[in-house]
């Protein structure tokens, strides 16, 4: 035990004083603290209101309701201009009037937009979805009301059908309603299930590229002689897993503390304090993080005693970039099945995915997070990845121990299960 | 301890995708030997020591060090190996791998470090140490890997081709090193095909070629036993050597001719007096005319010379 010890705190040393280490840990955090802030300032952002005239073809009442719609919204402000036909030239004034930038654009009402609901927006910029999107519902509004009015529905009935809907979206979980909102469970979801991945992937490669690194330096045999393989593999991904825990230790406490602070850092940022309580948060709790963080336990010593099979089995980084692909083939299927789970957790393929091994790790966490999972299915789920992770790392032991001295021609598939099952 | 070998080897054999490396090989070390494994390239050396270590196991044969079976890896805090392949983590700093390579050996963290402060001083890496190992002349870093060898004080020295690929200086510093343990009671093993060197430092030697022992013993056993009468001789030049050589033809049974010199082998029931004359009668300058005993070489050159010639087999493993 002593020498696997010796093994992981070199490993683990090594990598802590890296650049590397050190520049993506402090990069961790920026990283969250502008997911906790920048929503928050986003929505708060007033912005300029932008200048457009509505253009319309002898259509006052229209024309009022869509100015009186834009003006509400705030995003407009609104000039109305009356045209007895929409003709090229009045088109070009008002393009020219864009150009010298006295307004922003002009929104295009002929006489038969209220029969065709066609009308025109021409601006400078067009790309901002949510000013579209209250131009597009400010003219389908106005529209829908002149027609009502036209066929001599009852103007009290039009101003009720009006009245706006709003869906609150609540998930409900075996203890109640969380007061989560659905949009904030669905970025909880998809958040865990790319960190899993990319933690795991990228610890994962770190462990192969220790073992291509010890093969390269030739440093393997005197290695050998002191240590068992599996020794020297076992201290090797327990370093490096350490390594991964600081980090992410240090980055939830980041997390953290931006989500408990985060209606001061939206101030130190100049926007107004309920900006940030307007943007609903997925609430952590204990049992998921726990679950979580012995996923990732097992979901790291299984691909990682894969990637070190890889590392065991090629030359160098060239040669490893071709032969890790099928090893990463397995984490990017998982992490498509667990995007589709998002959906629907509970989906037969996100719940067999959650019973093996190889995609349990991401998937479960995931389901865990964005729905309730009945407790056989999580026992049985971690029962299986217990059982999977023994016999991978032990089957992946038994090929590094050969692997790790040979150099020369790649070994083929069948050469690798033949080093397995030599004694 | 109840015998005088710090290691047995019973008829080991190892073959490797229908090559065989090493067939039916037995040798005993005699506890403070300075031991040689000779034999040409290809021989079984290698193999043969990492069987010693773990590093591969043997097909069939026992393998005893320090009297139990339990192998290499188990003693490795006895034993300081340097392999063929030399290697030390490029990234890491010279103090804190020496450090590692010993706790490894399971050697105590504090202890080891008191140890490599002490090498690195006596080798004159000192001021070096808190410094990276790629940062280090190619020589200081063959210092270094013999430090991780010689650290943690092995009673057990394995070393498979030491001096090759060494400057002429850290030749002679770790040979002088092995002089220097040797005589404090370490017990050294090496392979190596040059045979001046072995015939310098060594006390017993085993000679392998193809895999299977040609001969063992005592150095000096082994000289007596060659037999044979062989003499050494100078000349003043290359042109002299050459027409002296051809004056005594008849009279020698084998030549190691290197010019001006050469080490003759008389036929059975020559004089050597005999050659002598054959010299001054045809007016050669010798600058040197000896009766010696047969050096290691030309042993080695008669009992492994046509094994020597041993295919050349390409190495897809590091086996």
């Amino acid at each position: 035990m002593h020498k696997v010890w010796a093994v992981v705190r070199r490993e683990f040393l090594e990598r802590v004083r890296t650049k590397w280490f050190i520049i993506s840990t402090i990069l961790g955090p920026v990283f969250f603290v502008g997911m906790g802030v920048l929503p928050s300032l986003l929505l708060a952002r007033k912005g300029r209101a932008s200048d457009i005239v509505v253009v319309h073809e002898h259509s006052p009442t229209l024309a009022e309701r869509v100015e009186v719609a834009l003006n509400r919204s705030g995003r407009f402000r609104v000039q109305r201009e009356s045209v007895a036909t929409l003709s090229e030239a009045v088109l070009d004034t008002l393009t020219q009037r864009v150009r010298r930038e006295d307004i922003d654009g002009f929104l295009i009402l002929s006489a038969a937009t209220i029969e065709s609901g066609r009308s025109e927006y021409r601006g400078r910029n067009v790309s901002s979805l949510s000013d579209i999107s209250v131009l597009e519902r400010s003219v389908r509004q106005a529209v829908i009301i002149e027609r009502l009015n036209r066929r001599g529905v009852d103007p009290g009935v039009v101003q009720e059908a009006q009245s706006g809907i709003d869906l609150t979206t609540l998930r409900i979980s075996r203890r109640g309603s969380t007061g989560e909102s659905g949009q904030a469970t669905f970025f909880l979801g998809y958040g865990l299930s790319l960190i899993l991945y990319i933690v795991i992937l990228a610890y994962g490669i770190t462990v192969m590229r220790s073992v291509i690194q010890e093969k390269q330096d030739r440093i393997i045999e005197i290695l050998i002689s002191s240590l068992k393989p599996f020794q020297l593999m076992l201290g090797k991904v327990i370093g490096v897993g350490g390594v991964g825990m600081v980090q992410m230790a240090v980055w939830a406490a980041f997390g953290f503390a931006t989500m408990k602070y985060r209606t001061q850092l939206v101030g130190l940022f100049g926007a107004d304090a309920s900006a940030a309580r307007s943007v609903q948060l997925p609430a952590l709790g204990a049992e998921l993080m726990l679950l979580t963080l012995v996923y990732f336990l097992l979901g790291y010593f299984l691909y990682s005693a894969l990637f070190a099979v890889v590392g065991a089995a090629v030359n160098n980084e060239t040669e490893a970039g071709q032969a890790q692909q099928p090893v990463m083939m397995v984490l990017i299927v998982t992490l498509f099945i667990a995007i589709a789970a998002l959906n629907d957790p509970a989906s037969e393929l996100a719940v067999i995915g959650s019973m093996i091994p190889f995609s349990a790790p991401i998937l479960m966490p995931v389901r865990l997070a964005i729905g309730d999972v009945p407790t056989q299915q999580i026992g049985l789920s971690l029962a299986s990845m217990v059982a999977g992770v023994a016999a991978i790392v032990w089957v992946a032991a038994r090929i590094y121990r050969i692997g790790i001295l040979m150099y020369g021609k790649r070994p083929s598939p069948r050469e690798l299960l033949r080093w397995a099952r030599q004694s | 301890m109840t015998n005088n070998f710090v290691v047995e080897i019973d008829s080991i054999s190892k073959r490797f995708s229908g090559h065989v490396a090493v067939a039916e090989l037995s040798l005993r070390v005699p506890r403070g030997a300075v031991y040689g494994l000779l034999g040409p390239n290809g021989a079984g050396k290698t193999t043969s020591i990492r069987m010693m270590m773990n590093i591969t196991q043997p097909d069939a044969g026992v393998i005893r060090l320090f009297g139990d079976d339990k192998g290499g890896r188990h003693h490795s805090a006895r034993i300081g190996y340097l392999p063929e392949e030399r290697g030390l983590y490029r990234k890491m700093k010279v103090l804190e791998h020496l450090v590692f390579l010993a706790e490894a050996k399971g050697v105590r963290r504090h202890e080891a470090e008191r140890k490599a402060n002490e090498w690195l001083d006596r080798m004159g890496l000192g001021d070096w140490k808190r410094r990276k190992v790629e940062e280090l002349s190619k020589g200081m870093q063959q210092k270094v890997q013999f430090i991780g060898t010689m650290l943690h004080e092995p009673e057990l020295l394995i070393l498979d081709e030491p001096f090759s690929g060494l400057d002429p200086i850290n030749q002679q510093v770790l040979k002088e090193t092995i002089v220097q343990l040797a005589r404090g009671g370490t017990t050294v093993i090496f392979s190596t095909h040059q045979m001046e060197v072995a015939e310098k430092i060594c006390d017993h030697v085993c000679i392998i070629a193809r895999g299977t022992k040609v001969l063992d013993g005592a150095l000096a056993d082994v000289k007596r036993r060659h037999g044979g009468t062989h003499v050494a001789v100078a000349f003043e030049d290359g042109a002299s050597g050459a027409t002296a050589m051809k004056s005594v033809s008849d009279l020698v049974a084998k030549a190691d001719d290197s010019g001006v010199f050469a080490e003759l082998t008389l036929l059975d029931g020559v004089d050597p007096q005999r050659l002598l004359d054959r010299f001054v009668g045809a007016g050669i300058r010798l600058r040197r005319f000896e009766r010696i005993e047969p050096s290691l070489h030309r042993i080695f050159l008669d009992l492994a010379g046509p094994e020597a010639a041993a295919p050349e087999r390409r190495e897809t493993s590091n086996a």
